[in-house]
């Protein structure tokens, strides 16, 4: 187990074979993907045109973000700050107010993320206590003027564009390290039918 | 602030040779040395200063040859003597890094240049001069590198605001002194031009197609991270992390995280190293085509251009699964990663191992014994070994000059230790042997992905020490503890013990360092990055004088010089 | 004097010192929820537990007094283990209200959780107690839930200010704390308890919701509602102060302020705060650059010459008070400051508290700098006669005062400094925009003749202006002279005019003030008009 110090070959002998094998190599290369747009081989081209196709991306990509929503509509936000205070960027803008349900006390009356600052890195929804902001798989932002780019609460919450691009970051929770407390939340789950706390996933 | 050299040095440290020497040849002029996390740091007097970096680079059984790193730090009321000015070498043969400290008052900031003892020196000074306005007397050339030259101030002192701003209202034209009459042209590369792979600009003064004198100027890209991270916290600071070697950036978080790791003495589990080890072999790998191919296609080689940077495709595509970004991934955490590696990774790596690997031998096959490019790299650009370790080069490029250094192999961190892979090292020093290097080096990354993968560990992907590590989020939605456990860690963040470490990794272009100075507070008092590219960079003028235009081309693709890491 | 040990440290104490206090005194903090350095001890909340070398059992910290030789381990395993399993019995019921809470970021339990506790919960939401939440007391809102009964709330209402509002209600883990049938609180003092209650569970209502406390800074200053001088800390962010609250001095206010104080941070944004001065010759009024308004303040005063008068007002600091003395003293006009008589209500209290019948933070600075000369009643006569060609008020009571509009349309030119607009400015002819007194350093003397140091927290709005600032550039137009050009200096300038105040500076004043000593007699004249 151990890392070995070798020299470099510089064995450079002049001779033309090198030039043929690198035609030979870009002749190779050319036929492959020709063939491939074709339909015959499965090398294509590795354009993506867009807007007419659209690059993959995956379940975990960090798009735009979405204030997700209970069952009545309202924000699950509580306006907690915690967003706001572990954004590297400090784009998101929140004021908070009064609600009158007692067990929820508080949602935000202006919550704004200024998406020219924002660097997508998804901090603010690992900071989230309540998972009610979460980021979508939308990448192709556009705007006209900056003010059109800081975002609101109401367009935060109304991304019918969700259903376009699919759900992107959002917390994943991996429990290997407290075995001892997710198994007596199975035990809860089971034999009591508790699920303790789960927000309803939208 | 003098205290005896006998009760400032602890007796334990006298068994090591560098404090043994140190205190022969200056007696009381040692004012300290204490070890922390495993460094060893020396604190001198002014006066000795010179004296003390001399004697480290000189006396037989020291050797620290190789010049790292030359910053300041900025005290303010917390001590006695305003600023501290840090040296951190390193040498090779002992393999032990030192690091040599001296305060300096607030009034009559100065101390003699070490540009005499390393060459690299010189842009560290600038740059110390520039930032906190320390004065070096007897440097050549204390002008400000980093700022530009309508800047009033010194940006990274702690009484100066951070959202200062001072507009440039015009360039600088000319950079250097061109004698009157003279009937040389002088003409600038960059910093818009194509070769120059980033926003730097060289003033040369030809002769016919000889350059002659060139001079240059950097900090188009200068955005003073270090101030930055002044006012955030360790999690915070990941993001800005990965805008420094933008090519490789996952790196720069694996840097920042192990360097963190070391202040808070703790240690990642298994997993994450192994994971961490995959996704930075895979991003040297990336930073390597980059490099490579751009310097071929200022030669007037699109094809490997082409043809490699379908591996850098796939590769963002696999970063992307699991993280959720390509280039800027914040995607480590202090003490692990932010989370594992989807279900198919396993799989998904295998596929890409075979694949890179085709394309690395269609490189190959393309550029390594073409006779253009063997005529446009041979001897050119060489770059002697002692030269080389004077102005601090590292990375592929010093190994390019023989000097088999290399962080994974002599300082094994993440794991490192547990995988075969080869060192390549070069003889010459010229464009040809880095390019070779980099080519070999790119195999060997393959090579470690794939051990790794053969030996990747279950388990946790962070460390479960709560005062680091956010819980888990279905404890967070349901238990008082780990709901405050939560909050105390964003607001308030890691809290580091006091103290300073150098943590550092073998980036795509070497070393690459953090300074981390701690006082204890939410966020760090000092960050410095020792960036690889800029001690290789500061030798390039020099490189090119004497040499063609045209040669001047081929050697600045092969050096790596990344902006973003350069200028911070 | 007793000399004990804490984790290895010894330190020598005086009498009847406890375990805490003794660590405090050592720069360490032992965890604890219901001790109180200004309340009586309870010792219900056992987190305080401690190690004591030779008792059988972990003894409480704050209600141990040290003895000589005792050894104390306020680390050792079994502390560290009283520690986590007491938090663990508070958070039993404790509801995971963080997100919705404004005590986080001062929270005992979050801080101690980290630093003593660090265990996994096993309680979730739905076996804890449900208890009332968000109940309106007032100035205070009620959360049971989060309550930890340490009873802090209750030795406030029973030993401070006597009005007994809490009480324990029910019993075992429903037990809550309440006011009687849920009456509002209605004392003068509610913010304190919004400050003793160690969670969540009494919070301020008109702090609620605005803002997130690691947003804020905290600067250090002295309350302006009353001579009784209350220190405080102003929390602001980016140039708006968001709330005050008490800093600990026990010769003044011990861990107290009143709500009139509280609530004095609201007067300065509001809407009416001067920005700009303005100046009418007869008709409407103009704007004026301030340069412009000096200048012109500065002809009048010269034309006028010792035909002028000067008020000053107790609002403002010792510095600006003596700018304003010298700048008096440069044209020979006559000069008081006893609008409203408030120099015989500096020592009368209004409560057992705090409070005081003086609403003005600095009437003692005014005595102190012998600026009671003229007399008022003199003052206003001679302007109803017209014998006064200029007069000069540091402050708009004058303007308020009954009786002195008809005074005053008989002076040709009035100048007042103000802070806010208001009706009554109308009667004065050049309006100064002044700065107030979360916007400047300075010094105020409260009732005990304790100079306390007050510091800018905000930027001052438009062209506003500390009024010493405003005096010494009309002096220096006047040929006199202020060689000062800041605060600091302009207190070492007092220092060596006024006897009582020699030997004084910033530096001296920083921890708690400095009380003058006994006056002489030049210094303190308390004749009146």
């Amino acid at each position: 187990m151990a890392a070995r110090v070798v020299p470099v070959d510089r064995n450079t002998r002049p001779s033309a074979m090198p030039i043929l094998v690198g035609m030979g190599i870009t002749l190779k290369n050319l036929v492959v993907t020709v063939l491939g747009q074709i339909g015959l081989g499965k090398k294509a081209a590795a354009t993506v045109s867009f807007p007419e196709e659209k690059r993959a991306t995956s379940r975990r990509y960090r798009g735009v973000h979405i204030l997700t929503q209970r069952e009545d509509g309202s924000p699950k936000c509580v306006a907690c700050y915690m967003c706001a205070t572990v954004c590297p960027a400090e784009c998101i803008f929140i004021e908070a107010g009064e609600r009158p349900e007692k067990d929820i006390e508080k949602y935000p009356t202006r919550f704004e993320i200024d998406l020219l600052r924002c660097v997508y890195c998804g901090f603010c929804v690992d900071a989230c206590p309540e998972e009610a902001i979460i980021m979508s798989r939308e990448n192709d932002l556009v705007g006209t003027t900056r003010a059109e780019l800081i975002i609101d609460r109401d367009r935060l919450m109304d991304r019918a564009k969700v259903g376009e691009y699919g759900d992107g970051y959002r917390p994943i929770d991996h429990d290997a390290r407290r075995p001892v407390r997710i198994a007596a939340l199975e035990r809860l789950r089971t034999e009591h039918g508790i699920v303790p706390g789960m927000p309803k996933r939208d | 602030m003098a205290s005896p050299a006998a009760a400032a040095v602890p007796p334990a440290l006298l068994d090591k040779p560098t404090v043994r020497a140190l205190q022969e040849a200056l007696g009381d002029r040692l004012l300290a040395a204490d070890e922390f996390r495993g460094d060893l740091a020396l604190t001198v007097a002014p006066a000795a200063w010179v004296q003390a970096a001399t004697l480290l680079r000189d006396h037989p059984q020291l050797d620290y040859k190789l010049f790292l790193d030359l910053c300041a730090v900025d005290w303010l009321d917390a001590r006695d003597e305003r600023y501290e000015v840090v040296l951190h070498v390193y040498s090779v043969g002992g393999k032990h890094h030192v690091r040599l400290k001296t305060a300096l008052p607030e009034s009559g900031a100065k101390l003699p240049t070490l540009v005499h003892v390393y060459r690299g020196a010189n842009w560290f000074e600038r740059e110390a001069w520039d930032l906190y306005g320390i004065v070096f007397d007897g440097h050549p050339n204390l002008r400000r590198l980093l700022t530009h030259e309508d800047f009033v101030g010194h940006p990274m002192r702690k009484d100066y605001p951070t959202a200062q701003r001072h507009v440039l209202k015009a360039p600088t034209p000319w950079l250097l002194d061109v004698p009157a009459g003279s009937e040389n042209v002088v003409v600038n590369i960059g910093p818009s031009h194509p070769a120059m792979h980033g926003t730097f600009r060289v003033q040369a003064l030809m002769d016919g197609e000889t350059i002659t004198r060139a001079e240059a100027e950097i900090g188009y890209m200068h955005r003073n991270f270090e101030k930055m991270a002044e006012e955030r916290t360790y999690w915070q600071i990941i993001p800005y992390t990965d805008r420094l070697n933008y090519c490789s950036s996952f790196m720069n978080g694996h840097g920042w995280a192990l360097a963190v790791e070391k202040l808070l003495g703790i240690q990642a589990p298994p997993r994450a190293e192994a994971i961490r080890v995959i996704l930075s072999e895979f991003s040297r790998l990336m930073d390597h085509i980059v490099c490579i191919t751009t310097n071929v296609v200022d030669l007037g080689a699109i094809t490997p251009f082409f043809v490699m940077f379908r591996g850098r495709e796939l590769i963002y595509e696999l970063l992307e699964s699991c993280c959720g970004a390509r280039l800027t991934v914040s995607y480590v955490r202090i003490g692990g990663l932010a989370n594992d590696v989807p279900e198919d990774f396993v799989p998904r790596c295998r596929a890409l191992v075979k694949t890179l690997r085709a394309m690395i031998e269609q490189g190959h096959g393309l550029i390594t014994r073409n006779p253009i490019f063997i005529r446009r790299f041979k001897d050119v650009g060489v770059m002697p070994k002692d030269e080389a370790l004077s102005w601090g080069w590292v990375g592929p490029c010093l190994r390019g000059s023989g000097v088999a250094y290399d962080i994974r192999k002599d300082h094994p961190y993440s794991g490192y230790e547990q995988y075969d892979f080869d060192v390549p090292v070069g003889s010459v020093g010229d464009c040809y042997d880095r390019y070779l290097v980099r080519l070999e080096e790119m195999r060997q990354c393959l090579r470690i992905v794939e051990q790794a993968l053969d030996k990747l560990p279950a388990g946790p992907v962070i460390v479960s020490d709560k005062r680091v590590a956010l819980p888990p989020k279905t404890e967070v939605y349901s238990t008082i503890e780990a709901l405050m456990n939560h909050f105390k860690l964003i607001y308030e963040g890691i809290l580091a013990p006091p103290g300073e470490v150098y943590g550092y990794t073998e980036g795509a272009n070497g070393e690459l360092g953090y300074y981390i100075v701690s006082n204890g507070a939410k966020y760090p008092w000092r960050v410095k990055v020792r960036p690889p590219c800029y001690n290789v960079y500061q030798a390039y003028p020099s490189m090119i004088e004497g040499g063609l235009l045209a040669d001047a081309v081929a050697i600045i693709g092969g050096l790596n010089v990344i902006a973003g890491e350069l200028d911070r | 004097m007793p000399k004990c040990t804490i984790d290895g440290k010894e330190i020598e104490v005086a009498p009847g010192t406890t375990v805490i206090q003794a660590a405090l005194q050592m720069g360490k903090e032992v965890p604890h929820f219901c001790w109180h350095p200004d309340l009586p001890v309870d010792g219900n909340c056992r987190m305080c537990l401690v190690e004591v070398e030779k008792a059988p059992k972990l003894q409480i910290a704050c209600n141990t007094v040290i003895t000589d030789g005792m050894v104390v381990h306020t680390e050792s395993e079994k502390a560290k283990q009283a520690h986590r399993t007491t938090l663990e019995f508070l958070l039993v019921n404790h509801p995971i209200d963080c997100p919705v809470c404004d005590q986080a970021g001062e929270c005992y339990l979050q801080d101690q959780y980290m630093e003593h506790g660090l265990h996994d919960g096993k309680t979730v939401p739905e076996q804890k107690v449900k208890k009332r939440k968000v109940v309106d007391l007032g100035p205070i809102m009620l959360d049971a839930e989060r309550c930890v009964l340490c009873s802090r709330c209750l030795r406030f209402e029973a030993n401070v200010t006597g009005t007994n509002s809490f009480e324990f209600v029910n019993r075992g883990d429903h037990t809550q704390i309440s006011t009687y049938e849920g009456r509002p609180i209605a004392h003068n003092y509610a913010g304190n308890l919004a400050d003793v209650c160690p969670v969540g569970a009494l919070l301020s209502h008109d702090f609620r919701f605005k803002m997130r406390v690691w947003f804020l800074e905290a600067t250090e200053s002295v309350c302006s509602g009353c001579s009784t001088g209350c220190n405080i800390f102003i929390d602001h962010r980016d140039g708006e102060v968001q709330r005050l609250r008490p800093r600990r001095n026990v010769e003044v206010n011990k861990s107290w302020m009143c709500d009139i104080g509280r609530l004095e941070y609201k007067e300065i944004a509001l809407e009416s705060r001067l920005d700009a001065a303005r100046g009418r010759a007869g008709g409407d009024w103009q704007p004026l650059a301030l340069d412009a308004a000096l200048d012109l303040l500065a002809e009048r005063l010269r034309e006028a010459g010792a035909a002028s008068a000067f008020l000053a007002t107790p609002q403002a600091t010792n510095e600006d008070l003596f700018a304003f003395r010298a700048l008096a003293a440069q044209l020979g006009g006559k000069l008081d400051f006893r609008v409203g008589n408030p120099q015989d209500k500096v020592q009368v209290r209004v409560d057992d508290v705090l409070l005081r019948a003086d609403r003005n933070p600095n009437t003692q600075g005014c005595i102190d700098l012998g600026l009671g000369q003229a007399g008022v009643d003199r003052i206003l006569a001679d302007c109803a006669s017209g014998a006064v060609k200029a007069l000069l008020l540091q402050g708009p009571e004058l303007l308020l005062e009954p009786g002195a509009a008809e005074a005053l349309a008989r002076v040709p030119f009035v100048a007042v400094m103000a802070t806010h607009e208001r009706p009554e400015l109308a009667l004065a002819h050049l309006v100064l925009p002044a700065t107030v007194w979360a916007e400047g350093d300075g010094t105020f003397t409260n009732y005990q003749r304790r100079v306390q140091r007050i510091r800018r927290a905000v930027p001052a709005p438009g062209a506003a202006a500390p009024r010493w600032e405003m005096a010494a550039r009309v002096l220096r137009r006047l040929g006199g002279s202020f060689e000062a050009t800041s605060t600091r200096e302009a207190f070492a300038l007092l220092t060596r005019a006024v006897a009582d105040y020699a030997g004084l500076d910033y530096r001296v004043l920083a921890a708690g003030g400095r009380v003058l000593a006994p006056g002489q007699a030049g210094a303190t004249q308390e004749a009146r008009a």
